[in-house]
């Protein structure tokens, strides 16, 4: 029996996947070999070659080591006791079949037990609800709610077999959900905690949701920020004037942020990016910079208002089980 | 535009006792009004120059004889000295250097290996090209694109200057968070500056061009008219009287009309928060009382 917090895994499967093979087509970093980006002269300055941010994780000198075995999720007791977690009622019935599933996979109970690290000097309620839009922003002081239109617009976008060049169904779905779930948690953390936010709030919630997504691992994070990126990319649409005063950004400005954000935690697994042309490499020369700046606040605002112990408990939990027996 | 074509990197790492600074800010931020306009107001000199600001206007380079006038203009000005005793007020833990110069593009930088800014003359030069003579067909003045326009210039890399000098924790998009700076920066002093500058700064992202292909949306900075819209949104959202003109010609949607006032509170919040504390507050306040601009500053003395 695999142990420990399952909440990606669970996600997987709230909505069919078809026939979708999980080893049709291994997409990712290409094997030795693959050339290594090239420079573009004279297209500005040098950045200097940023050092490979190592993701943050508690030195030893913090914390004691993680107990062996691993926590499991079986009557775990450290699920975040501040966070209350509700599968509203949906009024059309269309919706019934993702809330039994997602109430089968303990979506929300797995989340609970994901932010156990967090303390929250304020009880918050996770709900998933319908919206009659796919999506219901965070009020200061309010719920955070991810919409049953939103999971139904992600089983509804992603195809149900493995495009070429693409990632699997499942990682786009998976990225899709995650990314949603996190974000709207993000902004419910800058207004619960009072953090000080700089830069477009939403823009914000997405680097902290994309930081969160990299600390659990090489697997963990292909799978879940090229999910996310690639179901950006899906779900694109044209933008014309008027658009751009939305508060949201492009989708396009959200798949080079979160790939950004990848390729400056792990430049080495992430190079195929810049190879495969999905990243320019003007930008992918600034992600490294980019993600010091993001641990930077990460550590100085977000990291009092961790359980570091905790946190390495979550962290050592095996997260992507995708081969599990369904 | 202006981007930050060369960033250093540097080891940061600091934690901060962030309750206690945090709490501290806030009492301060209350202190963050209005000061009303007047013709008594007192000039700039009045004040001492940041002695942790090092100016200088560096001469053009000899293939830009045409800038040799852009830089006596803004020496003759005092552009410099004057922005040193605008700082004033912030205690810096080492030395800014800020410099006019010909960079043989329209930009301005912020340079972090060696913590300068860098205010080109070919900038100050496109914006007194773009500019309309007296007043363009959508109302924005000669005097409001000219000095708004290289105000914003200034406040923008000051921003990150700030960003990186006092460690600022900064989550979302730098580039858009040096732009909420800057337009924060052009509130704190009355209605009329208010008007001038962040004008002048939305009128540089007026005729914007938007990304012609997908790759353009790669840049961290956000589009023209993205960066159009923050300004006006959080200018509306601090002085909803001031620039509901705006709001109520359809330039600024409504949709987005009615989230600025929140967008302009977490500004500040920010700002409180990261940079009020390494600010002198009573210096602060006789900065926000100086009268800055002239009527004169938009005109070419040619
Ligand atoms: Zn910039």
């Amino acid at each position: 029996m695999t142990f420990v917090v399952r909440l990606v895994l669970a996600l997987a499967f709230i909505v069919p996947l078809g026939a979708a093979s999980l080893h049709a087509q291994t997409f990712g970093p290409s094997g030795p070999g693959g050339g290594a980006g090239k420079p573009t002269p004279g297209a500005d300055k040098p950045a200097p070659v940023p050092t490979p941010g190592p993701v943050f994780r508690p030195t030893t000198t913090d914390v004691t080591p993680p107990p062996a075995p691993p926590p499991t999720t079986a009557g775990a007791d450290w699920g975040n006791s501040q966070v209350d977690v509700v599968y509203a009622e949906p009024q059309d019935p269309r919706f019934r079949p993702i809330r039994e599933r997602l109430m089968r996979r303990q979506v929300l109970e797995q989340l609970r037990l994901f932010l156990s690290p967090l303390r929250l000097p304020r009880k918050l309620l996770v709900q998933v609800d319908q919206c009659n839009a796919e999506q219901r922003p965070y009020q200061p002081g309010g719920a955070v709610t991810i919409c049953y239109e939103y999971i139904a617009k992600v089983a509804q976008l992603v195809p149900p077999t493995q495009q070429i060049g693409a990632p699997p169904p499942e990682s786009m779905i998976l990225g899709a959900v995650i990314q949603q779930v996190l974000h709207e948690v993000a902004i419910a953390t800058f207004d619960i905690l009072d953090i000080p936010v700089w830069g477009r709030e939403r823009d914000a919630a997405d680097k902290l949701a994309g930081f969160i997504m990299v600390q659990f691992g090489r697997d963990v994070a292909l799978r879940v920020m090229v999910g996310a990126a690639r179901y950006f990319e899906l779900s694109e649409r044209q933008w014309t004037q008027a658009d751009f005063a939305s508060e949201q950004a492009p989708e396009a400005q959200r798949f080079y942020n979160y790939l950004c954000i990848a390729i400056g935690a792990d430049p080495a697994t992430f190079r195929f990016l810049v190879d495969q042309n999905l990243m320019p490499q003007r930008r992918a020369q600034r992600c490294g910079n980019e993600f010091l700046s993001l641990r930077q606040a990460f550590v100085q605002q977000i990291l009092p208002h961790v359980d570091v112990q905790l946190l390495k408990r979550v962290q050592s939990a095996t997260w992507l089980m995708l081969d599990e027996p369904k | 535009m202006k981007p930050t074509p060369f960033r250093s990197m540097t080891s940061r790492f600091k934690m901060r006792c962030s309750k206690i600074v945090a709490a501290l800010a806030v009492a301060a931020a209350a202190l963050l009004v209005q000061t009303p306009e007047s013709a008594a107001q007192p000039r700039p000199q009045e004040l001492a120059a940041n002695t942790r600001v090092i100016i200088d206007y560096i001469d053009p380079m000899l293939r830009f004889p045409r800038s040799q006038a852009t830089l006596d203009r803004l020496r003759k000005r005092q552009v410099l000295e004057e922005l040193s005793m605008f700082l004033s007020p912030l205690r810096l833990p080492r030395v800014l250097r800020i410099r006019t110069k010909s960079c043989g593009v329209v930009n301005a930088f912020y340079d972090r290996s060696e913590w300068a800014i860098s205010l080109c003359y070919e900038f100050y030069e496109h914006l007194e090209q773009i500019a309309p003579q007296t007043t363009s067909p959508q109302g924005f003045t000669r005097d409001e694109v000219v000095v708004g326009g290289f105000i914003d210039a200034i406040f923008h890399e000051l921003g990150h200057a700030l960003f990186d000098i006092l460690q600022v924790p900064v989550f979302g998009r730098e580039e858009d968070a040096a732009d909420q700076l800057s337009a924060f920066l052009m509130l704190q002093f009355g209605k009329d500056v208010a008007r001038t500058t962040i004008k002048g700064a939305a009128f540089t992202y007026l005729n914007n061009r938007n990304p012609r292909s997908r790759a353009e949306y790669a840049d961290e900075h956000g589009t023209d008219a993205q960066r159009f819209f923050n300004y006006l949104c959080l200018a509306y959202g601090g002085e909803p009287e001031a620039f509901r003109d705006f709001v109520d010609n359809g330039v600024l949607p409504k949709a987005r009309a009615d989230g600025c006032a929140r967008e302009n509170q977490l500004v500040r919040r920010a700002f409180a928060k990261t940079i009020l504390p390494h600010i002198d507050v009573d210096l602060m306040k006789q900065v926000q009382s100086v009268r800055w601009l002239r009527p004169s500053d938009g005109r070419t003395s040619k």
